[in-house]
């Protein structure tokens, strides 16, 4: 089992995501965009393509925009290949944003890009812990999560979806998070709860397949249990709630 | 046919909310722009802008639909047009060019193009004028307020203009100045700088008339007439900036000066003490470097960055981020960043001072405008750049109006040893290549090192200013600590900071001996620069390598991989001369030893200043209750969540203690990160300074920072023995006597309480003068000099996971106050709020406080203490509060006194060197075997209810826990 870790231009959580994998069984890599783009090929190598948060090109033209239209123009059709092999994809924050700019996820019209991430309703950058549901979803990567508590931080959170593709979003069951409050209840779109106002407290995405996985909250900074904000009161579990979405990873393959 | 593209988005944006929402509900809509410097044709404007938009959430305005889709928004009647000024840094420019070459190939080439941001407003003119205001800043951007009718019509005739940086085509001709001249021409040359053929001048060079002798002297000996580029070399190296030396210099008797005998002589009689040297480097790299674990060391550097800060804020506090982490880059053979420190102090936001750097004219910036644009500096460099920031604070003084104190800092992290070599050893040697690696040289920054130096007056040069570009430095950055360190690709490296190439490369050079530079091979960022100003620009995000000849190619091959330009532009020789070329002239040429040690050293004086006695403050009548939230409300207590949220300290997923503590969301006095997956060891971070207790008793203040520092590690989990300290001193006027015994007075407190707690500084700083000379509304001249402010840093390593605490006690667990509280409330938080009779100011007893540290830690590691507070500003009465916030558990607290101290004065004073503390009550059996009673008092215990009680005699006051929070989370007024 390989992962392929992305890197570059300002994408900067390469090194914890890597890790959190190879915790839990993976052998993987960083990749330098440039090099992947000089070498393509090398994709064959990897199960798992893993594009990270960050800053690539410091959000400028939109968050996400300037890295989609790099992979575009130069790796578009190896990266809709391995999507439809039954590979992995993810992308985290940062990745997130870069996959909702390739039309990765949802992909319900394989062609132009359908969703867009705006930034958050607060206005401001929002680094805090969020409480989140699974909503009803096959993907690989939720499989039997019910909830989660993990950290989101970010200036453009807000997924901003048509209405009739919100529908059709709905009724083939491609949201794969969503804020709830303290309650487990949805959030409702309340502040801080749901922490950038995305429409349906909607913080992950993912294909028609389930195998892309596009989400804003950052589970490799949720990968042990002392990354929880309160972790001294409960140290009983080695690992955070984030560790089960790369053992899903796993799983897949195992 | 175009040349521009405006991009607007379908919804209402964040940004546009938070305008509104300011601006009384105007319609406002913000317009996205890039002018060309070319004109488009249709195929390239819709390629282009398909590039960069997207066409879900925006709309791209055309000649067709611009009418249409503008008035659906609202009847707007004004634009506002916002862009940089010409050369000024516009990283999103930058990214456009990038995304067109990579994108587009070689199908459009050598254009411009600039970022604008057009505001579109529905309101009278004076609100536009007061929104302009508020979002821009005229040194460093062009503001056009137009009517809205003329924004369509340049729209539709193409009338967006681009400011290109044009810049006289000259030739170089080689520049001698004349230095025999009178004192008075000599010390014209030394403030307003070299004077150009024209008559005009190059802008302040710091340089007094002793300094401008020696360098006439030095001539006279060696027989020639300087060039302008030696003697703007020497002003950059002389500097106060880069040489201190008002900290070197004699002062009364002390010969060797504050620094060596003051800071450096406290390291070195600790290291002299201690059988355990933790200490790896300290005081000549970027930062100073300890033992992490046997293969780590952690570097620790904190910088100051107020005066470019004062004149554009946003660029001068990102600037000082991205800045000070290049210093840890510059550490040893390259520290990789792994969390960040702020402390801003400034003036009170909701206040207007009005101030003019001239008469009635070049009014100072808002302070609401400077408070907002600092916070947003720092999240843009330090959220960008990946790096956590999870440490830090505001504190606020009318006195700091005239000028913020924004510091910076940086900890990182590098292996003992690289391929077999100590990493923290770096030499470069006779015959490497002299690498510059990241951005180009451009006029920015230009004298930063000088006029940093130097109060702020009127003649404060504009292009001084810089603005940080966190994505090349990213870029940079990954290159260097990834793939060349590990492979031991260079010998030396260092940061490209104050002073530029003059600075790195003169240090460098001498590992080695000396340097010859070919100026001409810079890469500049526009054409048209002087010799002189490509050698001191401060053009960040550039670090200077020192590259083994055989080596060099493989080293930029991997630059330029990566997207990141590395340009050869010398090298260093062993003989000790400095040398520098244009075209093959030679312009520069200097003895290595004059250059570094040719300045005239100072001889100060002190004496005794008078001390201003506060007026005694009536004591306004009211229920404590009521005085608590008044405390727990001011803007110096009340939380700073709203930056430790804007602050991304979750990446790199090291955060262990993080800013907000508990459920009720604290913001912490310290910080963790754990900066390894395979070991447990954590690093702790905090920082004090007091300001406030400075006028009263500079000796007592240093005393107290140095404590505050030191407690809030213990009280984190830090192991005692690895703790290390940072001074970071930010003077007034330090060409008074009075305000030089405060700083004598202030470092001898550095001494002996460095040397008592056995914390060796790592590494420091110093800005001198930080007053501003200028004029009030009324045109009288005016002078405000902000507060001698001794900033300390602490670093201290936690050596188990289970030695952290927590600030949040548990039902039923009692309450302690560790260490003895006094009447010291002068100068307090309550004392400025409340008002105060008779007090004392805050004194440190390191004895005392020594006793309560090593029983903390004793009973900290045997599992006694359950949770834990540094009690700081508002003193007990704020911590017990805060205590209940964050664990939103009620608590009672009897106030049966002892020792003739008053309800306020046990609840608010100031004294240090205390710890409030709960624990199981079964636990207090063996905290009696560590703690003497004198030590402690029990005052209270943890009810879990959601109230806080308070029992004075037989009245009880009590207050929700709920109503606490809310005074203690309100908003800042005018943040």
């Amino acid at each position: 089992m390989n992962v392929l870790v992305l890197s570059g231009y300002g994408i900067n959580c390469e090194n914890e995501t890597l890790h959190a994998f190879e915790v839990v069984g993976f052998k993987g890599k960083i990749v330098h965009i440039n090099d992947l783009i000089q070498n393509p090929k090398q994709l064959k190598n990897y199960q798992v393509f893993a594009i990270p948060g960050g800053f690539s090109y410091g959000d400028d033209t939109g968050s996400g925009n300037a890295m989609a239209k790099k992979i575009m123009t130069n790796l578009y059709d190896q990266l809709i290949d391995f999507s439809l092999n039954d590979k992995l994809i993810i992308g985290i924050c940062n990745g997130c944003q870069i996959l909702i700019n390739l039309g990765l996820v949802p992909s319900l019209n394989k062609k132009d890009p359908e969703v867009a991430m705006i930034e958050n309703k607060s206005g401001s950058y929002e680094c805090r812990w969020v409480n989140l549901k699974v909503s009803n979803n096959k993907s690989p990567w939720l499989k039997k999560i019910s909830t989660m508590n993990l950290p989101v931080a970010h200036q453009e959170g807000q997924f901003m979806i048509p209405v009739n593709l919100l529908k059709n979003i709905k009724a083939n069951n491609l949201i794969g998070l969503q804020y709830i409050d303290h309650q487990k209840k949805l959030a409702k779109g309340q502040f801080p709860f749901n922490p950038n106002g995305s429409k349906d407290d909607i913080a992950a995405l993912t294909n028609q397949n389930g195998n892309v996985l596009a989400m804003m909250p950052h589970p490799e900074r949720a990968f042990y249990h002392y990354h929880n904000p309160n972790w001294q009161n409960n140290t009983s579990k080695k690992f955070g709630d984030g560790y089960k979405i790369f053992m899903n990873a796993k799983k897949f393959f195992a | 046919m175009t040349n521009t593209i405006q991009i607007l988005s379908i919804e209402k944006t964040g940004k546009e909310s938070s305008l509104q929402k300011e601006h009384n509900n105007k319609s406002i809509k913000i317009i996205d722009g890039y002018f060309f410097s070319k004109n488009l044709d249709d195929q390239k404007f819709t390629k282009i802008s398909k590039l960069i938009s997207n066409d879900v959430s925006q709309t791209i305005l055309t000649k067709k639909n611009v009418n249409k889709i503008l008035f659906s928004y609202s009847n707007f009647n004004w634009a506002v047009e916002i862009k940089f000024l010409p050369g000024v840094t516009d990283n999103i420019a930058t990214t456009v060019k990038e995304i067109i070459k990579d994108n587009l190939k070689d199908s459009f080439k050598s254009f411009e193009l600039s970022s604008t941001k057009i505001i579109l407003i529905k309101g009278r003119k004076e609100d536009v004028t007061k929104i302009s205001k508020n979002e821009a800043n005229p040194l460093i951007q062009t503001i056009k307020i137009y009517p809205f009718k003329k924004y369509l019509n340049n729209f539709k005739k193409n009338q967006f203009k681009i400011e290109e940086v044009k810049l006289p085509k000259k030739k170089y001709n080689k520049k001698e100045i004349n230095l025999d001249i009178s004192d008075y021409h000599l010390s014209l040359i030394g403030k307003l700088g070299i004077e150009e053929n024209d008559k005009s001048r190059r802008g302040t060079l710091g340089l007094d008339l002793e300094s401008l002798k020696a360098i006439r002297n030095y001539f006279s000996t060696i027989k020639r007439k300087p060039t302008d580029v030696e003697i703007e070399t020497l002003a950059q190296t002389w500097s106060e900036h880069c040489k201190h030396k008002i900290f070197s210099a004699k002062i009364d008797d002390i010969h060797e000066g504050i620094f060596k005998k003051y800071i450096k002589g406290a390291t070195e009689k600790i290291i002299q003490l201690r059988k355990d040297n933790f200490c790896v480097s300290l005081f000549t790299d970027n930062a100073g470097g300890i033992e992490f674990n046997k293969d780590w060391i952690m570097c620790h550097k904190v910088e100051t960055h107020n005066t470019p800060s004062a004149l554009d804020p946003f660029g001068g506090a990102i600037t000082g981020i991205v800045g000070v982490n290049r210093d840890c880059l510059g550490f040893g053979k390259g520290a990789k960043p792994i969390a960040n420190t702020y402390a801003y102090y400034l003036a009170d936001p909701n206040k207007k001072y009005q101030l003019y750097r001239q008469k009635n004219k070049d009014p100072m910036l808002p302070a609401n405008f400077i408070a907002k644009g600092i916070i947003s500096g720092v999240r843009v460099g330090g959220n960008c750049s990946g790096i956590p920031t999870p440490q830090g604070n505001v504190y606020f003084d009318d006195r700091f109006a005239g000028k913020p104190l924004v510091f910076c800092g940086t900890v990182g992290i590098i292996p003992k040893k690289i391929k077999g070599k100590l990493s923290h050893k770096k030499k470069a040697n006779p015959g490497d290549i002299i690498l510059m690696a990241g951005g180009r040289v451009g006029k920015d920054g230009i004298h930063g090192a000088t006029f940093s130096s130097e109060e702020l007056d009127p003649n404060s040069p504009v292009s001084a200013v810089q603005i940080g570009d966190p994505i090349t430095q990213k870029k940079m950055s990954d290159v260097i600590i990834r793939e060349l360190r590990d492979e031991n690709l260079y010998s030396s490296i260092t940061d490209n900071g104050a002073g530029g190439l003059s600075s790195s490369i003169g240090e460098m050079a001498k590992e080695s001996g000396g340097f010859i530079v070919n100026l001409e091979k810079v890469p500049l960022k526009y054409n048209g620069l002087y010799p002189w100003e490509i050698w001191v620009s401060e053009s960040q995000e550039r670090m200077t390598l020192a590259v083994p000849p055989a080596k060099v190619k493989k080293v930029i091959k991997r630059f330029n991989a990566r997207g990141v330009e590395a340009t050869i532009i010398g090298k260093f020789i062993k003989k000790e001369k400095a040398i520098v070329k244009y075209n093959k002239t030679e312009i520069l040429n200097l003895d290595m030893e004059f250059l570094h040690e040719g300045y005239p050293k100072l001889n100060l004086k002190t004496s005794f200043p008078k001390i201003k006695k506060e007026k005694k403050k009536i004591i306004k009548k009211s229920s404590l209750i009521d005085k608590l939230h008044k405390l727990l409300s001011s803007p110096n207590i009340v939380s700073k969540e709203f930056i430790a949220t804007q602050y991304d300290h979750e990446v790199q997923a090291n955060s262990i203690i993080k800013p907000l503590q508990g459920e009720g969301r604290v913001f912490g006095n310290a910080t963790a990160i754990k900066p390894l997956f395979d070991d447990e060891k954590s690093i702790a971070l905090s920082q004090a300074a007091y300001p406030q207790y400075a006028e009263t008793n500079p000796y007592d203040m240093a005393g107290c920072s140095i404590d505050t520092a030191y407690k809030n590690l213990i009280v984190s989990g830090a192991n005692s023995k690895k703790i290390a300290i940072l001074d970071n001193f930010c003077w007034c006027s330090s060409d008074e006597p009075d305000r030089l015994y405060q700083l004598k007075e202030a470092a001898k407190a550095c001494y002996d309480y460095a040397i008592a707690y056995q914390t060796p500084f790592i590494s420091g700083k110093d800005s001198m003068f930080n007053d501003f000379k200028g004029f009030d509304k009324t045109g009288k001249s005016v002078k405000i000099s902000i507060p001698p402010t001794l900033l300390i840093s602490s670093i201290g390593v936690v050596d188990r996971i289970s030695h952290l605490t927590k600030i949040t006690p548990d039902d039923g667990d009692i309450l302690l106050v560790l260490g003895a509280t006094r009447n010291e409330l002068q100068d307090s938080v309550y004392s400025k709020i409340i008002g105060y009779e008779k007090s004392k100011n805050p004194v440190v007893n390191s004895k005392d406080a020594l006793r309560t540290y090593k029983n903390f830690e004793k009973a900290n590691k045997l599992r006694i203490i359950n949770s834990a507070i540094g009690i700081d500003l508002g003193g007990l009465g704020i911590a017990v509060i805060k205590m209940g916030i964050a664990s939103k558990k009620g608590l009672k607290i009897d106030l049966k006194l002892k020792n003739k101290i008053s309800v306020d004065q046990f609840l608010f004073s100031e004294t240090q060197s205390r710890i409030l503390i709960s624990m199981k009550k079964n636990k207090l059996a063996n905290f009696k075997k560590i703690f003497k009673a004198y030590d402690y008092t029990i005052i209270g215990k943890c009810t879990g209810s959601d109230v806080i009680e308070f029992k004075d005699n037989k009245k009880i006051i009590r207050g929700k826990i709920s109503d606490f929070a809310k005074s203690y989370k309100q908003n800042i007024k005018g943040l």
